[in-house]
């Protein structure tokens, strides 16, 4: 009976340490997919850039994007990701002398996975780099 | 009657060697399935960035391959970066050809409008499903391919 007690103690841990590191994966997995998939829409869009509020609606665009799947969600769209929210998407655009876009940052900040028996919390990864292959339009404003 | 001591110890036995494969499919699989993910958002990026820069010459070739070094998307869970990327160019995204960089008189430069991006060299170590017969490391290759005017995805 004792060297079953043991065993099983073992036995728990090491499936408790599973499930915690296993979801922790998959969740860090469907991260990584959001980032990228948000980051390439976020490189292929127009930069409208009329002024600092339409680059904010942008990056809203972007931050939904990566979250719900769709830069315009409906007022009760799940998140792709568990919890996620659009203000733990971090967007920065690497510009060039003239201010034109160059590149766009997509990151994730201070999401914590709670598998449970740990939670993991992830700041600034994952993080993709695109080009920016879109149009710039300075003087456009966002619809 | 038969003494049955260390009946617990073959069942533990055996459970271990099932629960090594079960924590190796959890772990190591969700590795893999991450590395996967992110070799395939860096070539997605780094095929971009290449064709961005090509504009017909052997200079903008060059400075295609150095788009795709710069790029600082890294695998592993976010910490190491990408080595062994392959750059190669094709007229028309069927034959293609990985100049060597620095080559000052290219077939045809202004020809070419594909660039494919191979990162074949992330070697996951695997830890657990290694105990049980599975391999030391694992290879996740991504490729994609971009093209010019306009620049896009083309695979």
């Amino acid at each position: 009976m004792l060297e079953l007690a043991i065993s099983a103690g073992v036995l728990v841990t090491c499936l408790a340490g599973t499930f915690q590191f296993g979801y922790t994966f998959y969740v860090y997995n469907q991260l990584v997919s959001a980032v990228g998939n948000g980051a390439r829409y976020a490189a292929q869009r127009t930069y409208r850039a009329a002024t600092p509020d339409d680059i904010d609606r942008g990056n809203a665009a972007i931050r939904n994007m990566v979250v719900y799947g769709d830069a315009r969600p409906l007022p009760d769209a799940a998140p792709a990701v568990a919890g996620l929210k659009p203000e733990q998407v971090e967007v920065q655009w690497i510009a060039s002398k003239g201010g034109a876009p160059e590149a766009v940052d997509v990151s994730i900040r201070d999401y914590t996975v709670d598998a449970i028996f740990r939670a993991y919390t992830f700041d600034g990864k994952p993080f993709v780099e695109f080009p920016f292959i879109g149009r710039y339009a300075p003087a456009e404003r966002e619809p | 009657m038969k003494r049955q001591r260390g009946f617990v110890l073959i069942v533990m036995s055996a459970c271990m060697f099932l629960l090594l494969a079960v924590i190796g499919l959890a772990f190591d699989l969700g590795r893999v399935y991450i590395t996967r993910n992110e070799a395939q958002v860096f070539v997605d990026a780094a095929s971009l960035a290449a064709a961005q820069q090509m504009d017909g010459t052997s200079a903008g070739l060059d400075r295609a391959r150095g788009a795709v070094r710069r790029l600082p998307d890294r695998w592993n869970l976010g910490t190491e970066a990408f080595s062994g990327v392959q750059v190669e160019f094709s007229p028309d995204n069927e034959h293609w050809d990985s100049q060597p960089e620095g080559d000052s008189q290219p077939k045809d430069a202004a020809a070419l409008h594909f660039v494919r991006v191979t990162a074949p060299d992330n070697h996951l170590a695997i830890v657990f499903l290694r105990a049980v017969g599975g391999p030391e490391s694992f290879t996740v290759p991504a490729r994609a391919v971009a093209a010019t005017n306009p620049v896009r995805l083309a695979e």
